[in-house]
């Protein structure tokens, strides 16, 4: 007995240390679905290196899962209003611009993005917009715009669709869906503008099925779901799955013409990760116009890189969805966090929509 | 006592229940040899699916590290864990009488209440990454018990007398418990340490809170994969499992048939 | 000497990570989120933090007990019908020779061979394409599949002991089958109720993978409220008041049901 636990215990400490980051290990915290395969094998190739990918399908959750103790990420890849969390925590280490000669290739619009202006802490990597995709052809039998965050919100419109609608599992995302309906802000805060969203989405609410973060794209290319509210790139997967599996309908998605949510999601290097060389390396290599234009190209996110743009397809690069015209633009807002105080008012808010 | 006849109504109800039981398992197996991307609708018959999965880096890691585990925590659990089995059957006075309570408790908590209170310990207290060994920990705690449970019933059905003979033959306690004691209660003990590993191997709601950069154990890749990617490769895997763990519960009860039957 | 060391590694490996832990909880949920999420440390610039800030939130309005209330009624309607579905087995089990037994019972336990998970997924197969997925009945239907062997196991050892003399005595006496069941089999088989209960209820109160996959937008549980304290929302107080009452809730349940359980003198 004695004889065997020492014998495990040996073997346990053999294994513990092998375990542990001892090789060329890249930590990468990422979006679902936000880095093709592809292009992880050509860097790995490059620079001899393992990617080793964990992922979320929420900014709350990401910053979360790192407030609960996920040490050792070398990148993480959050939206503007996360950098500046992230910031604020002093999480992040500041870029090592000698390293990154590629960095010029990012288009003028993208170097100065109010979270982090120059480009010390954050580079932009890609840009997605929370709108809504559909099941084109099922919608054209029905006769339902597909324009507006009214078919999501308008009992006239749910009434046919009842149970084939999902939203986005994340308070803000939906919150700011149903401002923008409204016609006001996604950073308001007043109380009754609240009030009158959460009303807006209560009435809505028996016609959903779900709220969904990530089934959603599967659920749109089986046909499952009818309408989605999610991301631009989970939508562009999905119309890409559906036509892979020859299903009998085409996927489609629309920026809602009363305005969305902007994201733009930047590789940041957290304090606590330990190759901040590979990190950099990496970045470096995502910065060329070729590996860059793979997240438009194969991912249908949304392009801060000038370089890249000759490498993606006309059809990617002239849909609105993933590159909002200047119109488009101008009705899209970004995210920005709020205060605790808020951030619990609105969580209550959040519980009370769930619940009701 | 046998019954000569079971009433017909009992058996139809009883074999109903079985069929429920079994139907859904038997539908993700069956949908494992799907020919479809996005399995929504029988498509054809293929074996690639098992082929993706050992090439799926990801998911034999999550393996890996699954195995890994459940094989160290069920070995911690299983020693600590018959430690506590005797010493609640043996000693009940003083301080000890609390030891149930200790032991036990955990394995009646939902599972969600254990994984949070680790959390908070770890990162406010300990200030551990989280990882590995907070994995490690976490599975451990709450297999204790399951162990104790398990070899506590199996001593408290031996009988004393064989005790008292060694004794009387003049063997020191410590004698009495390897010669007698231990090779009594070794398949209790093993069957504790193939409950412990098939409780680590399949846990996901613990680990969810306490798994940290870069260890994925099984359940939870399986989780991901189940809200983004859905092709039949989860049923593989799933397929697998379930024959991992077939074999070694059907192996737990031959070695100890009468642990199975009550886990309160 | 051997009694200590027998003792104390265990219950010192539970004492630090068990009853520490499940102290600091107690200790979260009066102290105050931190700016980003986390917790402000219980002493800060030599000043006490802690506050009941949390529970009066908690207290303030009517949504939290609602959702208490919404998760204990489907605990019992998934207690009640894994109840009713796992009777007739346990019966047959019970009442089978010896060699028919074990594997009847091993038949039982397989499905638990599969992980959890699986279990769920192959819900969301089985009511995706009949338009039942993320309804309460694929909720229910969840929670019945992945708990019914936890019912079965206590059920069956209880009714296994039951004296098959009582039975015959009450038939040569006139009773009918019905009143057989029901006056003699369910009466004596109340511990093992209680017991298969308790390992229902009891779990059923944390669950949160369930609803959070098979469920629909008002399927939210008190597991899914506490998960997305701590992992969503940054707001650990409040999952840490959240989950200290349903541990008060799930230690009374508990302790009604072990005593509910004793079994009674002069059973068969």
């Amino acid at each position: 007995m004695k004889v065997l636990r020492v014998h495990i215990a040996t073997v346990l400490l053999a294994l513990l240390t092998t375990l542990t980051h001892a090789e060329n290990v890249l930590y990468l915290y990422i979006w679902n679905t936000y880095l093709s395969d592809d292009t992880v094998q050509r860097f790995e190739a490059q620079c001899r290196c393992r990617l080793k990918q964990d992922f979320y399908s929420d900014n709350e959750e990401m910053l979360a899962k790192l407030e609960a103790g996920a040490i050792g990420y070398d990148l993480i890849v959050p939206t503007g209003n996360a950098v500046e969390t992230l910031l604020r925590k002093n999480a992040l280490r500041s870029l090592d611009k000698s390293k990154l000669p590629n960095l010029k290739n990012i288009k003028t619009g993208f170097r100065d993005p109010w979270y982090d202006p120059g480009m010390n802490y954050a580079v932009p990597y890609a840009t997605t917009v929370t709108l809504l995709g559909y099941n084109a052809t099922r919608l054209a039998e029905l006769g339902l715009p597909t324009d507006s965050w009214a078919l999501i919100f308008e009992p006239r419109y749910l009434e046919k669709l009842k149970g084939k609608v999902t939203v986005l599992n994340s308070q803000r995302e939906l919150m700011a869906a149903a401002m923008k309906y409204l016609g006001h802000s996604v950073q308001e805060s007043d109380p009754a503008r609240w009030d009158e969203a959460k009303r807006l989405i209560l009435r809505a609410k028996p016609y959903w099925a779900t709220f969904s973060n990530s089934t959603y794209i599967k659920d749109l290319a089986i046909g499952n779901i009818w309408v989605a509210h999610g991301y631009s790139s989970d939508m562009f997967r999905a119309q890409q799955d559906a036509q892979e599996a020859k299903r009998p309908f085409a996927i489609g998605f629309r920026t809602p013409k009363e305005g969305a949510v902007l994201a733009v999601d930047s590789f940041v290097l957290h304090k606590s990760g330990r190759r901040p060389d590979l990190a950099h390396q990496f970045i470096d290599f995502m910065l060329e116009g070729t590996n860059a234009a793979d997240v438009s190209s194969l991912i249908g996110a949304g392009n801060p890189n000038a370089a890249a743009m000759p490498y993606i397809p006309p059809e990617i690069a002239g849909n609105p969805g993933i590159f909002p015209p200047p119109d488009d633009l101008r009705r899209l807002e970004m995210l920005r966090d709020f205060d605790p105080k808020t951030r619990r008012l609105l969580s209550r808010m959040w519980t009370e929509i769930k619940v009701r | 006592m046998a019954r000569a006849r079971q009433s017909l109504w009992l058996w139809a109800a009883a074999l109903a229940v079985y069929a429920f039981l079994y139907l859904p398992l038997a539908v993700v197996v069956i949908f494992s040899f799907n020919d479809s991307l996005l399995n929504a609708e029988w498509v054809g018959f293929t074996t690639r699916w098992y082929g993706t999965l050992f090439d799926d880096t990801e998911m034999l890691n999550a393996a890996a590290n699954s195995l890994f585990i459940a094989i160290a925590a069920a070995s911690v659990a299983t020693v600590l864990g018959t430690m506590a089995g005797m010493a609640m059957q043996r000693w009940r006075t003083g301080f000890l009488r609390c030891l149930p309570v200790l032991v036990l408790t955990p394995v009646a908590m939902p599972e969600l209440l254990l994984g949070v209170s680790l959390l908070l310990f770890f990162r406010q207290v300990l200030d551990l990454t989280l990882g590995l060994i907070s994995i490690l920990i976490a599975h451990i705690t709450f297999s204790i018990g399951f162990v104790a449970i398990i070899v506590r019933t199996r001593l408290a059905g031996m009988d004393e007398s064989i005790f008292e003979a060694a004794r009387d033959l003049g063997a020191s306690p410590w004698q009495t418990f390897r010669r007698v004691t231990l090779p009594l209660l070794l398949p209790g003990i093993l069957a504790g340490f193939l409950m412990s590993f098939t409780l680590s191997i399949d846990d996901f709601v613990i680990t969810v809170f306490v798994a940290g950069v870069g260890v994925t154990t099984l359940p939870l890749q399986i989780y991901s994969m189940i809200k983004v990617a859905v092709s039949p490769e989860v049923n593989a895997v799933s397929t697998l499992l379930m024959a991992l763990t077939l074999t070694l519960i059907a192996l737990a009860s031959k070695l100890a048939p009468d642990t199975l039957q009550s886990r309160t | 000497m051997n009694k200590w060391l027998v003792s104390l590694p265990p219950t010192l490996f539970l004492v630090v990570f068990f009853l520490a832990p499940a102290l600091l909880m107690v200790g979260a949920s009066f102290q105050q989120p931190g700016d980003f999420g986390g917790l402000v440390p219980a002493m800060q610039d030599g000043q006490l933090t802690l506050s009941l800030e949390t529970y009066r939130f908690f207290f303030g309005d009517w949504i939290y007990a609602e959702i208490f209330g919404r998760s204990f009624l489907v605990a019992a309607a998934t207690t009640l019908i894994c109840l009713l579905l796992a009777y007739p087995l346990a019966l047959l089990i019970a009442r089978s020779g010896q060699r028919h037994r074990n594997l009847l019972v091993l038949l039982v336990i397989l499905p638990l061979a599969s992980n959890f998970l699986i279990r769920i997924y192959a819900w969301i197969i089985l009511l995706g394409p009949a338009d039942l997925l993320y309804t309460p009945f694929a909720v229910i239907a969840g929670m019945v599949y992945v708990h019914l062997p936890f019912m079965v196991l206590p059920l069956y050892n209880n009714l296994e002991q039951h004296d098959p003399a009582l039975l015959e005595a009450a038939q040569d006496l006139g009773a009918g089958i019905w009143t057989r069941f029901w006056r003699i089999t369910l009466p004596l088989s109340l511990p093992g109720i209680w017991a298969g209960s308790a390992l229902v209820f009891i779990p059923v109160l944390g669950m949160f993978a369930i609803p959070e996959l098979l469920g629909g937008t008002r399927d939210l549980l008190i597991g899914n409220l506490i998960k997305e304290q701590f992992l969503d929302n940054r707001d650990w107080p409040l999952g840490s008041t959240l989950s200290l009452l349903l541990t008060a809730a799930v230690l009374a349940l508990a302790g009604l049901s072990a005593r509910a359980g004793r079994p009674r003198q002069g059973n068969a």
